[in-house]
């Protein structure tokens, strides 16, 4: 029989609460036997998420982000810097148990398996992608998703970003790539490195479209069938607890 | 003192360090690799406060040796020749 998963499906939320959301859901999972789960979201206003052991000041423009009005969170995962842009661009999380028979023990592997669902997907939207380790999807030779895992209350959680039809140039305005301004000479050279679904389909894609692919390539993958429903009791708990964490000073500007 | 390392394979790993007589009393290590479990990294700084210039490399070896921890674009002597790198700039 085909294994259920429960499927959050597009909650639009500010940076904090994305980032409480997904770790509650971890925390949850053993202790009140929730089920798998799997979210697809977007970042409402949109925001920054820069990697755990990252350094902010180093890696985002923090009066750029004041002006444009972009929240700036740390996640607990590692990994890069990324822009998450309402406008264009869908975050994906995925929680399973570590022993989950589905979920590799290698680290490295079990990138690979979730990677390979949001690889599978997006054949169905004619995007024809492939896994870089160790943790970026790529297409046509650039960077159309990067992911990031950590382990922990038993659990592998993994989340990543799909870029949909991001807005790059805002993009290196609110994350420090390099010392020199944004001239349009640097953004052909980021342009030559990262893309998007648009971009790389050269034809406009709604949400919806992307969002339906995404779907298919974790149920085909997993062989799983997704069931929307919403967060326990208990997980909204923890998302109000962890709310505070992700918008202390103590937690954003720990390095 | 400051260093910034392009790991090869693709991640960046950066620190910063100050010293007084010869021994390492500040560091932050920072940058986009994975080490699991994520706090370890704070165990990792401290280890390597208090260690003379030329000692820190037996420090972290020592660290890892002594750990649990799983690294992922990242390896031990990266952490080794970061802080190297920054020390040899003063």
């Amino acid at each position: 029989m085909t294994d259920q998963w429960r499927l959050i499906d597009m909650r639009i939320e500010n940076a904090p609460t994305q980032m409480a959301i997904d770790e509650a859901i971890a925390m949850a999972r053993l202790r009140y036997d929730t089920p798998n789960t799997i979210r697809l979201y977007r970042w409402n206003p949109s925001g920054v998420s820069i990697g755990y052991f990252q350094n902010i000041e180093k890696e985002v423009n923090l009066p750029n982000c004041k002006k444009y009005g972009v929240d700036v969170i740390r996640r607990i995962t590692g990994g890069g810097a990324v822009y998450h842009d309402y406008n264009g661009e869908i975050t994906y999380s995925l929680v399973a148990p570590e022993n989950d028979p589905k979920m590799p023990h290698d680290i490295l592997e079990s990138y690979q398996v979730i990677c390979s669902a949001i690889i599978h997907g997006l054949k169905y939207i004619d995007v024809e992608s492939e896994f870089k380790p160790v943790n970026d999807i790529i297409a046509g030779g650039k960077k159309i998703s990067g992911n990031a895992q950590t382990r922990r209350h038993g659990v592998v959680l993994q989340h990543g970003t799909i870029l949909v039809d991001t807005d790059i140039h805002r993009m290196f305005e609110v994350l420090r790539v390099s010392e020199a301004k944004i001239s349009d000479k640097l953004i052909k050279a980021v342009e030559d490195r990262v893309t998007n679904i648009r971009r790389y389909l050269d034809t406009d894609i709604s949400f919806q479209e992307v969002h339906d692919a995404l779907v298919r390539g974790f149920e085909e993958t997993f062989d799983i069938e997704l069931v929307p429903d919403e967060l326990t009791r208990e997980e909204d708990d923890y998302v109000k607890q962890l709310y505070d964490k992700y918008t202390s000073k103590e937690w954003v500007f720990q390095r | 003192m400051k260093a910034e390392y392009k790991i090869p394979g693709g991640k960046l790993l950066a620190c910063t360090v100050e010293t007084q007589n010869d021994v390492i009393n500040e560091l932050k290590i920072s940058g986009d690799f994975f080490m699991h479990p994520e706090e370890t990294i704070g165990k990792l700084e401290r280890a390597i406060l208090g260690s003379k210039v030329t000692d820190y490399p037996d420090r972290i070896r020592g660290f890892f040796k002594n750990t649990k921890v799983t690294l992922l674009g990242v390896a031990e002597d990266d952490f080794i020749n970061v802080i190297k790198i920054a020390l040899d700039a003063q």
